[in-house]
């Protein structure tokens, strides 16, 4: 028996010689670094992250970038099921309102002191990677939703919640037949522009900080009291349509600038612009787009530092947002490129120094499908008062969060 | 092939009985044993297994990234009573019962009604059994597309043809109401197997018998239900089972319908009309970051399921006797 | 029966197949319209011009499809998974429901409800598990890791089982007492009798795993290995609301699932008859 296991462990110690050596001639050939990212939105956008990658390789000699692309709706499925298993990558992106969750349970790692310039990043990008205080992944870029409007029905875009209201009645009271304005859902997409119009008001959603939830405050209420009052002259037997703003049957929608190259393609003979969002008492939006982080359980976390910053550095990230579909997180990117984006998106940018992150607590994506969105559809629906629904809201996301305020 | 039920012994003998050598027996099992073994080694890796791994994780607080903690039987108690943690947990359950009211009968009729009128022909018949089929076939992805423009409140053409008969335009998929029937509707649409089965069913009937039946006289509604009905019994069984358990499990449907693309995410629909249970039970497993929470809704599906399915095999024995 | 007393049946079957056939009908309309003419007021099954109403049908998006990196090799990785594991998974799945329909072993009809009872856990909550094991036995991120984890299906066992009930014993016990074995009675007797629900088998395996997204989705990291599906998906998901280049990829995933159909659906008709439900 005793000499079975010998054997065995000099069989396993040869094994592993073996499979050391082979590892060292592959490591002094090249070092794999693994990356996840979403499924190309274009062949274009393909060819940009090859040309990054190729240039990667060539100023890290010895280093192959293996990048997997994966289809965006599943991509956090798949990254689960990985994670659970044990087969993550070295690097890849995350949703903003994941980083908050994966930093916590310490699955990604934090960004080691001096890796980045933080002033470098605009500040609402940075903060979505931001939790207690530290850093954790770095922006690809971001993005924000802003104003469509149809220029044939709106000649001059609203910039106020009153201006907004006005046109949006008078679109509809002209022709019964076309909507004024598509009013977002009471859905998780809904849910994630809503924020926007409470900062418009100077309102929170919540304040991470002193554990209070702010949602049923004045400034929430009344922006859900907006969307309720858009809604009476923009019925949904008109905007649930499919496109309904592209074909001409409501004046204004709520989109983010992935929507002006679809519009362009697909609906040539639409008149169309895009404005910020309509305010309250100050400009205000909201922010989206994809963060790029380090997996605690990858390999090669320096590396995978370095190309996260070779993404982000103001030399390639222009090409890399605009790949993405969204825009440059760095401001020397922006501010250098910005005559390249053209006037349709001059409003995104102008929105994107106001955007504000979602708070960073890791329930957040449950707390917004399962409490606020439907808090929403339930006023829309006019099922509630805006200030009944979202007190309802608060309290229960009071009670999942075990806070008080 | 037809399968001559008049000559088919009534009461068959055992093999073994008829065989009557202990050592036949003895071999037999082995067969037996060896003819199952792939099947069952695949079972034991890939399905006994994981079972009992989500038997596991449904009483800990899993969360996929971090070590599961034991909670016993919180998570069950938990999706059962407490509404304040799982807001739409019996909503879903709402949802899942009446989707399974509303297809599983139409879908068979559907299947049932299309395999009766194609073997009642025969000229065209097989061009037929193609194009019915053709909803079968196609890609998830296309059909989430297809459909929504056919339920579209302003052009589509569903409110088109019922519009034609004097029914206003609706809001299909926006409605609450609407949404359970809508999707049944496309279940329906997509009956191609089932009609395939029936239809093979039909064709296992001996003409024998139906000629029998013409000879004395009995026409077309008293052949279907003296001959048909009850030929097809064990078929209608077999679709029924599987059918209930498949709708109870209903997901890619709803999935694909309620999801717009470009990651944007799949909360179930108006007023959460369509959050079906497994749709439910996949946010909260790979959403919600509560897989310890959706192995136990697993387990809870699994129990009624299995009530229903006692219930059904108890109905047709009492049927048969 | 006379023409004119099925004029009503014909009459039925062409509005039931208009039903089914015209959603297909607008995919494969849509895979060839021009980008702008896809959402026109009216909803048109022609690929017409939305100004003029004339014919104008495109190349275009099927060329883009193409295009996309790496939808042939999917295409092609696809039907490699499909020519493996659907004849293997036919074997495994009819050796065993055959044992369960007729050979008697001690135990028998527990281990078949145990199936059952597998088949009513869903399959999104296995989903994690199996991946695990996969990885544990040296497959995951492999051609493998996509047919091996898939080879055997409940459901599948479940229709032979009963299809297996219901032929007749007497065949198989004349050629038991002329001393043949259980396999020679599987293929001379149980296979050739079988065909027509082998040929459902078949055709429903071979649709589910052409179609499946999910499993090939989680078991692969190597582009060089995606499925179609997984191909489609990445531009269902990426190009959001291009309807058009979904439309022209689906149309394309069809046409093998087509040609396996009329292959196959001649031999569904030579019936299927079950009997007795003995559980």
């Amino acid at each position: 028996m005793i000499r079975r296991v010998t054997s065995t462990a000099a069989a396993l110690a040869l094994l592993a010689g073996l499979a050391a050596c082979g590892g060292s001639k592959d490591a002094a050939a090249a070092t794999t670094l693994t990356y996840w990212m979403f499924a190309d939105r274009t062949p274009q956008a393909g060819q940009v992250v090859e040309k990054l990658r190729a240039g990667f390789e060539a100023a890290n000699k010895g280093v192959a970038v293996k990048i997997v692309k994966i289809p965006k709706d599943d991509y956090n499925t798949k990254l689960g099921t990985a994670l659970a298993t044990g087969s993550v990558p070295d690097a890849g992106t995350l949703d903003q309102p994941l980083v908050a969750r994966f930093a916590l349970d310490g699955t990604i790692k934090e960004v080691p002191a001096g890796t980045v310039d933080e002033k470098a990043f605009y500040e609402g990008a940075l903060t979505t990677n931001r939790v207690d205080g530290k850093l954790y992944g770095l922006p690809q870029d971001h993005t924000t939703v802003g104003l469509f409007y149809n220029k044939t029905l709106v000649p001059v875009p609203p910039k106020t919640w009153d201006e907004l209201k006005r046109v949006t009645a008078e679109i509809h009271q002209k022709d019964p037949k076309i909507a004024g304005i598509v009013v977002p859902k009471g859905d998780g997409y809904g849910g994630w522009m809503w924020p926007g119009f409470v900062a418009g008001a100077g309102g929170e959603m919540a304040s991470v900080k002193d554990k209070k939830v702010l949602f049923d405050q004045p400034p929430a209420v009344e922006a859900l009291q907006l969307w309720v009052d858009l809604l009476k002259s923009s019925p949904r037997e008109i905007t649930d349509s499919d496109k309904p703003f592209e074909n001409g049957l409501a004046g204004m929608m709520i989109s983010g600038p992935w929507d002006v190259a679809n519009i362009k393609d697909q609906f040539p003979d639409l008149q169309f612009s895009v404005a910020p969002l309509p305010y309250k008492t100050e400009p205000a939006g909201n922010i989206g787009g994809e963060n790029a982080v380090v997996f605690s359980k990858g390999k090669n976390p320096d590396l995978a530092w370095k190309w996260l910053k070779y993404l982000t550095d103001p030399a390639n990230n222009t090409q890399l947002a605009q790949a993405l579909g969204g825009f440059p997180s760095t401001i020397a990117a922006a501010e250098r490129d910005a005559a390249t984006f053209g006037p349709d998106q001059a409003a995104f940018l102008e929105q994107l120094k106001v955007a504000r992150a979602r708070p960073a607590v890791p329930q957040w994506i449950q707390i917004n499908d399962e409490i606020i969105a439907p808090a929403i559809e339930s006023a829309l629906s006019g099922k509630a008062t805006a200030q009944q629904a979202l007190t309802g809201a608060a309290d229960k996301t009071r009670t999942l969060l075990g806070w008080t305020g | 092939m037809a399968v001559p039920v008049a000559e088919r012994p009534t009461d068959t003998p055992r093999p073994g009985r008829l065989l009557g050598r202990p050592g036949r027996w003895r071999r037999d099992h082995l067969v037996g044993w060896l003819l199952i073994a792939p099947a069952m080694a695949y079972f034991i890796v890939f399905l006994l297994y994981p079972a009992l791994a989500a038997l596991y994780y449904s009483f800990t607080d899993w969360d996929l990234r971090t070590a599961p903690n034991w909670v016993g039987l919180a998570n069950y108690t938990d999706l059962l009573f407490d509404g304040a943690k799982y807001p739409h947990f019996w909503q879903s359950v709402r949802v899942t019962l009446l989707y399974t009211l509303i297809a599983v009968p139409l879908t068979m009729g559907t299947a049932l009604c299309q395999a009766l009128l194609l073997n009642a022909i025969r000229r065209g018949s097989g061009v037929f059994r193609l194009l019915l089929f053709l909803p079968v076939v196609t890609a998830e992805a296309a059909v989430g597309a297809i459909w929504r423009w056919l339920y579209d409140p302003q052009y589509g053409l569903v409110n088109v043809v019922l519009g034609l008969a004097g029914i206003p335009r609706q809001n299909w998929l926006n409605t609450p109401g609407l949404v359970i029937p809508a999707l049944a509707f496309i279940a329906a649409w997509q009956c191609g197997i089932s009609m395939i089965i029936y239809l093979a069913g039909l064709k296992g009937i001996p003409a024998s018998i139906r000629e029998a039946a013409i000879i004395d006289g009995a026409g077309p509604v008293q052949r279907f239900r003296r001959i048909v009905v009850p030929m097809l019994r064990p078929t209608t069984f077999y679709l029924l089972v599987t059918g209930v358990i498949a709708a109870l499990q209903v997901f890619g449907l709803v999935y694909v319908i309620f999801s717009g693309g470009g990651g944007r995410s799949v909360t179930g629909g108006p007023e959460q009309a369509g959050l079906t249970y497994v749709l439910h039970l996949y946010l909260f497993a790979f959403r919600y970051d509560a897989m310890g929470a959706a192995c136990a809704m697993s387990f809870i599906l699994l129990v009624f399921i299995m009530i229903i399915t006692a219930l059904e095999f108890r109905l047709v024995r009492q049927e048969a006797s | 029966m006379s023409r004119i007393r099925l004029a009503p049946v014909y009459a039925i079957l062409v509005v039931l197949t208009l039903v089914s056939v015209v959603p297909f009908l607008w995919m494969l309309a849509t895979s060839f319209k021009h980008g702008p003419d896809v959402y026109t007021k009216v909803p048109s099954l022609l690929p017409l011009d939305r100004r003029t109403g004339e014919w104008s049908p495109t190349l275009e998006n099927y060329e883009h499809v193409v295009g996309i990196g790496g939808l042939g090799r999917a295409f092609l990785n696809s039907v490699w998974v499909c020519l493996v594991l659907v004849p293997a998974k036919l074997l495994v799945d009819a050796l065993a429901a055959y044992a369960f329909a007729r050979i008697p072993f001690p135990g028998r009809d527990r281990l078949f409800a145990l199936l059952l009872a597998g088949m009513m856990v869903p399959t999104i909550t296995l989903l994690v598990p199996r991946i695990h094991v996969t990885q544990e036995l040296g497959m995951f991120d492999s051609g493998w890791g996509l047919i091996l984890p898939n080879v055997a299906s409940v459901l599948d066992i479940f229709l032979l089982r009963q299809f297996f009930l219901s032929l007749p014993r007497e065949l198989e016990e004349a050629a038991l007492i002329d001393g043949a074995g259980r396999m020679q009675i599987f293929w001379r007797i149980i296979v050739p009798l079988s065909k027509p629900v082998l040929a459902v088998v078949t055709i429903t395996s071979f649709i589910f795993h052409w179609n499946d997204l999910v499993w090939p989705l989680v078991v692969l990291n190597d582009p060089d290995l995606y499925t179609l599906p997984l191909a489609l998906q990445q531009l269902a998901s990426s190009e959001s609301g291009r309807a058009y280049y979904i439309m022209a990829g689906a149309a394309l995933a069809v046409v093998p699932v087509i040609i396996v159909l009329m292959v196959f659906q001649r031999r569904i008709m030579e019936g299927i008859a079950f009997s007795g439900l003995k559980s």
